[in-house]
């Protein structure tokens, strides 16, 4: 009375787009989000409807290149395997380091926690401020997306049946000059899920604000982050002023929206969302100027 | 290795197969002809029964429930309120309704989605502050027990108090997560049926499955597993499980094993206590106290268990470690509708501390004195009379204990240097907080004479070696290692040919249940008695029994009716200092340094003692201020470990601990009960190191970082 | 049929490609070394090594580890490092219940045979996916440390 469970485990990255393009499939990486996710019981196997896709062993989405300023990350890289990699910027290794703990970092991947696209990602505060791209690959070719375009909702991405994310691309990452703080807020020190989640990020030319960008997690569907309030900084110099920490504080108040669940409150989270920019605002523009 | 001094710590009896992961579990167990049970549990918080519909159960399926309960429907452990399978009445989400029993746990999880129920909802009590209110409604109140001096004669001094004040406090949820979930396997057998699994007490146990198979003595018997974690969560939780193996069993003639899923185990067992407290404090114009009125309310849950014991230990703790001139006391275990709350290390004890020691924490800052040097004061001394008129009759060291922290700590220094930093810096804050406490030793009163009645029985083979028989479980907490080694240098043997082999009801008497740091105590005396004895008749080559029974110590009797007395034999005490700092922007507290200093009368084994400061403490800590645990509408809302958020390794800290050495005349060697006083001082010393970080005050624990940032939002309100 | 290195020895299994590692080393292989105590990867306790890195047994569906080494407590136990982590565990207290010990011994050797020498936030990070709630970690975090020194040398990275 077993129904047969259909899993897929190639070799190329080729023959999983040809399957992909075939049947829709749910793809598993490391599987430490799926496998919660469609958990049974105790000691029954997690209740997966369509067939499966393993993709988490393919060589071609587990290198990381440096292309001109930009990285490029395989979608299939481990946490633990970014962690040793000198080419991953630090505040994105500070990031992972929050993440669960070894034994998750060791089978968790980028691209499983983008496409997850959990409210409470631990990584996607970065990636947004990082104004990452993914390339998606399917048997028909490439197209590169925004990670704020790709992801649409609590758990909903852009993605295609028969596509595959095989790359993050965070461009110009590499360059000089940016100066990029992430938090993570969780209820202890290890294996914890974000209640609020913040990266800014600011690049300055002499005292002149070239580029701003911030992004909060954990207090929406998906990660906050606005071009407008964002574009109300630059071409100002730093120290920047109490008046405009105010306005922007004040612009962020109105759009960040958050609920109370079982791991905070929607007060908690704004007000430690708002402390967290505040003080990026305040301090990290000093540190800057000295 | 023959043993020198006691306590010098000697390798620990489990080591071998718990390192290697080859000593089974309950879930490690398997045996012929075995099925697998599942509950079906109530999905409403209360209301009755109208019809259950079953789906068509395969061949090697079955239901089993109420109507297959030989004796009567209770789980038997004070009160008759328990069902084993609820089949009228409904009281909480998630009370066991029926169990199916099959082979396959698929197809049973399936079948449980299937089985249709038609209930009538009734209204019900979720909160504690609406069982408050409603607290004179019939069944609402479970227990209630008031004591100390007049309300009369406190008004009297109230009258010619310069102020009067009142703080109300509250207490929340604690799980215990053991990291072995429960698990129970009923064994069939054509005469008997065993239960075997994770649990601390099998005489519970026993008499409950005698009560619900209305079967003779001979015919159940109970086997202790190796226990992954206790710590009060399978104190009477495991009675109920027993229950549901045994009659599974017994109706399917088959073997049935029970074992929860850890979001199951977390929703349905029982928890700490939430608790209010209420205080009202008489101050002279000194800050000086004159009299202090508590009122403790404890939420029961939906049964009242061993609420009404529970919420005993919470009153006798009410006082703290003070001797306050005039007291008064009043407690109840209200009704809700919610998972039934049980022991958990401490058994009330952890509210009343974090309560009392918020409270004179309070009130010294009134008085504008150090804390410390307001609590001490206050501090009760050998010779002093308890809150019930019973007597600190042996020595008590918590000045030398206090002076020893002072000096180890640098107290005084620390708190200069932190309010500078504090000043100095905009987003961290530094604190150093205290606290004292005591713990009651064993059962309350006259428990162990009347109800306990422990035995215990050393067992000599004709080879020469001992056994220990006894009933008492070692879940972790180490008295394998150190019962056997009492027994071993009592005899002069060396300590590996003492054996101490898991309990089994058909081998061992009842010694009492594994509980109230009472079993080092109680039972270790009794076990050096009896090897005294046995060494005084010793014949080599021989088999040999010597049993022996409890003697009470002569002290002022205990009358639970006034509740006046002696309530326990003997008191273990207990001083930690901590240091926080408190990130202002997110409200979260890291722990800095923590220092405890202990007097457990005697340590039996130094190392296995360490486990106990250290884990104790542990837990503790994060009652204070990380492990938070709530019911909306009558529904746990943390079923996972991470989003209750017990510490990992990096929440913790060394602890710099100390034990004092106080040998009490009726332990053994000197000991006294450790186990549970290790919890209480972490709570409110968390607190009050927060407090003094932020220079705020707090009325309830667990301090979340949610609480915090309101609180600074507050104080930034009122500043602004 | 997916095959795979259990313990050194060469294994098939006709288990559901989902089934998860953790419930086929229990009941296919009655390896009861690892323990099931969340099924969520949050407590450690059913820790193994697959291809020499510390993972959650429960979080992987067998299907994905097709051809890979996979070590359980019971596969490093007649070890050098072993005996070093017991010997180190008896004599610092790290074991109380004993429910997490398997788990936090593989998370032990793990981190042992990364860092040789940690320090002891290096230590407590190694061990921070495995829950502990009798010790409060001081003991286990000091037997780790204890192993470290007891087996230099040992530990050596390949």
């Amino acid at each position: 009375m077993e129904e047969t469970i259909i899993a897929y485990r190639f070799d190329r990255l080729e023959e999983t787009l040809s399957q992909l393009n075939k049947a829709n499939c749910a793809i598993v990486a490391g599987g430490t989000d799926v496998m919660v996710m469609h958990k049974s019981r105790r000691g029954v196997p997690p209740k997966i409807t369509k067939p499966i896709i393993f993709i988490d062993h393919l060589l071609e989405l587990k290198q990381v290149n440096q292309n001109g300023n930009d990285l490029h990350i395989g979608a299939c890289c481990t946490y633990s395997e970014l962690l040793r990699d000198p080419l991953i910027p630090m505040p994105l290794k500070k990031a992972i380091k929050t993440i669960a703990a070894p034994a998750i970092r060791n089978r968790g991947t980028l691209g499983g926690n983008i496409c997850n696209a959990s409210p409470a990602g631990d990584t996607l505060p970065l990636l947004y401020v990082y104004n990452a791209k993914l390339l998606l690959r399917s048997v028909n070719g490439d197209r590169i997306v925004p990670i704020c375009e790709f992801i649409q909702g609590v758990r909903r991405v852009q993605r295609e049946p028969n596509e595959i994310l095989t790359e993050i691309i965070l461009p110009s990452v590499l360059e000089e000059g940016a100066h990029v703080v992430f938090e993570k807020v969780g209820n202890r020190n290890a294996d914890a899920i974000a209640k609020v989640g913040f990266a800014g990020y600011i690049r300055t030319k002499g005292a002149v604000i070239e580029d701003v960008r911030f992004a909060f997690g954990a207090v929406g569907p998906t990660m906050i982050r606005s071009n407008e309030i964002e574009k109300k900084l630059l071409g100002k110099t730093i120290p920047v002023t109490d008046m405009d920490i105010a306005k922007v504080v004040a612009a962020f108040d109105k759009i960040i929206k958050p609920i109370d669940d079982q791991r905070s409150t929607a007060i908690y989270r704004k007000t430690v969302a708002l402390n967290l920019l505040r003080y990026f605002l305040t301090n990290s523009t000093h540190i800057q100027h000295i | 290795m023959n043993l020198k001094n006691i306590s010098t710590s000697v390798p620990k009896k489990d080591h071998k197969g718990k390192v290697s992961g080859q000593l089974a579990y309950i879930s490690d167990v398997k045996v012929e002809n075995m099925v697998y049970g599942v509950l079906y549990r109530s999905p409403i918080a209360y209301g009755k029964i109208k019809s259950i519909q079953l789906p068509d159960l395969p061949e090697g399926y079955e239901a089993v429930g109420a109507e297959h309960i030989t004796g009567p429907n209770y789980v038997k452990i004070i009160k008759e309120d328990q069902p084993i399978f609820a089949n009228e009445w409904v009281n909480y989400i998630g009370e066991p309704i029926l169990m199916l029993v099959g082979k396959d746990l698929d197809i049973l999880y399936r079948l449980l989605d299937e089985v249709k129920m038609e209930l009538e909802e009734h209204q019900a009590i979720f909160t504690l502050d609406e069982a408050i209110k409603q607290k004179s409604s019939p069944g609402v109140t479970m227990a209630s027990y008031e004591f100390g001096e007049s309300l009369e004669s406190i008004s009297a001094i109230e009258q010619g108090a310069c102020q009067i004040i009142e703080e109300e406090y509250n207490t929340g949820y604690q799980e215990h997560v053991y990291l072995e979930p429960q698990g129970m396997l009923g064994i069939y057998k054509e005469d008997e049926i065993v239960v075997q699994g994770s649990m601390q007490c099998l005489y519970y146990i026993k008499n409950a499955l005698i009560t619900a198979l209305a079967c003779g003595d001979d015919d159940v018997r109970v086997v202790q597993s190796p226990t992954g974690g206790g710590f009060g969560g399978k104190e009477e939780f495991p009675s109920m499980m027993a229950c549901h193996v045994a009659v599974a069993a017994k109706a399917v003639k088959k073997s049935v094993m029970l074992v929860f899923d850890r979001s199951e185990d977390m929703v349905v067992t029982t928890k700490r206590h939430p608790a209010k407290l209420k205080y009202r404090t008489a101050l002279d114009k000194e800050g000086n106290i004159m009299s202090m009125c508590v009122e403790v309310f404890l939420d029961g849950g939906a049964n009242v268990g061993l609420s009404s014991v529970v919420l005993q230990r919470a009153l006798l703790n009410s006082a703290g470690v003070y001797k306050i001139p005039h007291f008064h006391a009043k407690g109840y275990v209200l009704k809700t509708n919610t998972v039934p709350n049980g022991a958990f290390r401490g058994f009330g004890a952890p509210q009343s501390f974090a309560g009392i020691e918020s409270h004179i924490g309070h009130l010294s800052k009134r008085a504008n004195i150090d804390p410390l040097d307001y609590k001490r004061k206050y501090l009760v001394q050998q010779g002093d009379p308890t809150i019930t008129k019973g007597n600190f009759r042996d020595p008590i060291l918590m000045e030398d204990m206090i002076e020893d922290l002072l000096n180890a700590s640098n107290y005084k220094k620390k708190k200069a240097e932190f309010q500078t930093f504090n000043q100095q810096n905009q987003r961290y804050k530094k604190g150093i907080g205290t606290s004292l406490f005591l713990h009651g030793c064993g059962f309350t009163g006259s428990g162990e004479r009347d109800h306990i009645k422990a035995k215990v029985k050393l067992y000599k083979s004709k080879d020469n070696q001992v056994s220990l028989k006894i009933s008492n479980s070692d879940m972790g907490q180490g008295i394998f290692t150190t019962l056997s080694k009492i027994v071993a240098k009592e005899l002069d043997l060396p300590y590996e040919e003492v054996l101490y082999p898991y309990p089994d009801t058909k081998e061992v008497p009842d010694s009492g249940p594994t509980v109230a740091s009472r079993t080092t105590m109680i039972v270790g005396k009794l076990l050096e008695r009896a090897a005294k004895k046995l060494k005084a008749q010793w014949l080599t080559g021989v088999e040999q029994e010597v049993t022996e029974d409890y003697v009470h110590r002569e002290m002022i009797p205990w009358d639970e009716k006034t509740f006046t007395g002696d309530a326990y034999p003997a008191y273990s005490w207990g001083v930690n200092f901590v240091e926080v700092e408190v990130d202002t922007l997110t409200g979260n507290v890291k722990l800095e340094k923590v220092y405890a200093n202990y007097e457990v009368g005697k340590v039996i084994d130094d190392r296995v003692m360490k486990g106990q400061i250290d884990g104790g403490l542990a837990q503790g800590l994060a009652y204070g201020y990380l492990e938070k645990m709530t019911s909306k509408e009558g529904r746990i809302q943390q079923k996972s470990i991470t989003d209750y958020g017990p510490p990992t390794s990096m929440d913790v800290v060394t602890i710099q601990s100390k034990v004092f050495d106080n040998p009490y005349a009726d332990g053994p060697y000197g000991a006294k009960g450790a186990g549970e006083l290790t919890l209480i001082g972490g709570a409110p010393a968390v607190q009050a190191a927060i407090e003094d970080a932020l220079q705020t005050s707090f009325q309830q624990i667990p301090i979340t970082p949610e609480v915090i940032i309101e609180s600074l939002w507050m104080k930034e309100g009122e500043e602004g | 049929m997916i095959k795979f290195n259990l313990n050194g020895r060469k294994i098939e299994t006709d288990a559901p490609p989902t089934a998860r590692l953790l419930d086929v080393i229990r009941e296919d292989f009655t390896l009861i070394g690892t323990k099931e105590g969340c099924g969520e990867g949050e407590c450690g306790a059913c820790s193994v090594f697959v291809n020499n890195l510390l993972q959650n047994s429960c979080l992987i569906p067998i299907g994905s580890i097709d051809g890979a080494e996979v070590v359980t407590i019971e596969g490093i136990m007649e070890s050098d490092q072993f005996k070093i982590l017991d010997e180190s565990y008896s004599e610092a207290g790290g074991v109380q219940c004993g429910y997490c010990i398997p788990g936090m011994v593989m998370a032990s050797a793990a981190l042992l045979s990364q860092n040789p020498h940690p320090s002891e936030d290096e230590i407590r990070e190694g061990i921070s996916g495995n829950l502990c709630r009798c010790t409060g970690y001081n003991m286990i975090v000091e037997a780790i440390n204890m192993a470290a020194k007891k087996g230099d040398g040992l530990w050596k990275k390949q």
